[in-house]
């Protein structure tokens, strides 16, 4: 437990010189997040196609990019209904895989569920069954995190 | 290049917030992002610990998307383009399917297997002008060598070849012209990076047009060919057809154009034979009379030779001159 708090205080420090009040309120959490990204490299090694994860140094259209979220209790308390919501960032459209069993978004967070269920209208006013490409965010939804537990929640999306 | 790697809480923090200002629009283009954008992501959470709520904030991971090095090149000239005796205007399209606003260098190959005669290329000329058009002295004569003006990601330019027919053209010939387009900032296997010359400050990565595209167009020869025939007929003063002194002799010349292009400035001249002297007003073209002196007409006769002037003449046609002498 102490080296949390060792960890939590160095956060707040670090926070509080970048003058940032808001911030500094967070940095108090029990609740540590912790986001990275990786790109999905597809290499083909004596005909066999593998997937290699390489930090994002060359990325161009049609990348994939795997957005991940590592969280932490680092409190005493159990923390309950931990939901995490992530908005996909403007450049990216949620990938095929996983889109069908993630809770998204497609209207900017007003209402959630999973893909196939979801619609958007069309230019006519319609209402079209929706695809991965209007995804407008993600979100998970965890009803217990022990403290000291931790995992990751992680998305891909191609670069648009 | 740091810039584009994960930031980890604590140190990235700084750094994020000065980056949400430069997050560029990201263009809704058909070759993708735009290079140089910033892609940026966010979690937030929301949760209870004992009583009370909370909120927390990841730390912001930012992906700078690099320039993607692709084009496409096709010919606009559906069917082959007849040339003669004037130069042939030969038209391009060159696309940017990259995502980045780049150059390319362009390059003219008039050799291509299956060719009957490979054209001279006289110039390259972009449509500075953006009409579709060639349009001599308006649009930009591309030296050799010199790239493209840089085209928007999507973006097409016309390009123009002017060709001629090289000498030794027969008609009916036909010949294709390539046009080829390089990236400057790179061409090769798919995926070669060209680090730090992307645009908007990234790397460049060779896409899956290797950087290069080319197209062909075609050109086929139409021109004629000029033949000419003399023969003569003589009245002797006597009825018979004796070339004795006082016969007159009727000269026809036929000149013949063959193929599917046209003569120009064709002209049928004589000189009248010595010893014997022209008979005004016995000059015909296609049977019709032509007056001697030079005028609206297109012949002229004199006691030296005739000449008459033809103009253009289309190939397949004949034209008949006659005119007559008398011996001395």
């Amino acid at each position: 437990m102490k080296a949390h708090w060792i960890t939590a205080l160095a956060a707040t420090l670090a926070f509080a010189g970048s003058g940032s009040a808001a911030l500094a309120e967070q940095a108090a959490s029990p609740m540590q997040l912790v986001g990275d990204v990786k790109v999905d490299k597809q290499v083909i090694e004596n005909g066999q196609t593998k997937h290699v994860l390489v930090a994002p140094d060359v990325v161009v259209p049609g990348d994939r990019l795997i957005f991940s979220t590592r969280y932490r209790n680092t409190g005493a308390e159990p923390v309950k209904d931990f939901v995490v919501t992530n908005p996909l960032p403007a450049g990216v459209m949620l990938a095929d895989s996983g889109a069908a069993v993630q809770t998204v978004s497609v209207d900017g967070g007003k209402s959630w569920g999973k893909l196939p269920t979801l619609t958007v209208a069309d230019s006519q006013g319609a209402k079209r069954p929706a695809q991965p490409g209007d995804v407008t965010h993600v979100r998970w939804t965890l009803p217990l995190i022990a403290p000291g537990a931790s995992g990751t929640l992680t998305y891909n999306a191609i670069v648009r | 290049m740091e810039n584009r790697l994960t930031r980890s809480l604590g140190t990235g923090a700084a750094f994020a917030a000065a980056f949400t200002v430069l997050v560029l629009p990201a263009a809704a283009n058909a070759s993708g992002v735009t290079a140089g954008t910033l892609i940026q992501n966010t979690a937030s959470a929301t949760y209870t610990s004992g009583t009370a709520t909370g909120s927390v904030q990841s730390n912001t991971v930012t992906v700078r998307v690099d320039e993607l090095l692709d084009v496409a090149v096709a010919g606009l000239t559906t069917t082959p383009v007849a040339t003669g005796s004037t130069s042939a205007v030969l038209a391009y399209s060159v696309t940017n399917t990259g995502n980045g606003a780049e150059a390319f260098t362009l390059t003219v190959n008039p050799t291509v297997a299956g060719n009957g005669f490979d054209a001279t290329v006289q110039q390259v000329v972009i449509d500075t002008n953006g009409n579709g058009t060639y349009d001599p002295g308006t649009d930009q004569v591309l030296a050799s060598g010199s790239p493209t003006p840089a085209i928007a990601p999507d973006g097409s330019l016309a390009v123009f070849v002017i060709v001629a027919l090289p000498a030794g053209a027969t008609d009916g010939q036909t010949s294709q012209v390539r046009l080829t387009a390089d990236a400057v900032t790179g061409t090769g296997t798919p995926g070669t990076v060209v680090a730090g010359q992307g645009q908007g400050g990234g790397d460049a990565v060779v896409g899956s047009s290797g950087g290069t595209g080319n197209a062909l167009d075609s050109l086929i020869a139409t021109l004629a060919t000029v033949s000419l025939v003399k023969s003569a007929t003589v009245l002797d003063p006597f009825g018979g057809s004796q070339p004795v002194p006082g016969a007159v002799v009727t000269y026809t010349l036929t000149a013949t154009v063959n193929g599917t292009g046209q003569a120009t400035n064709v002209h049928v001249t004589d000189i009248i034979p010595v010893g014997t002297t022209y008979q005004a007003g016995t000059l015909t073209l296609d049977a019709a009379a032509l007056t001697d002196v030079i005028d609206a007409d297109a012949g002229t006769a004199s006691a030296s030779g005739v000449d008459v002037n033809l103009g253009t003449v289309a190939g397949g046609s004949t034209k008949t001159v006659t005119f007559g002498v008398k011996i001395n």
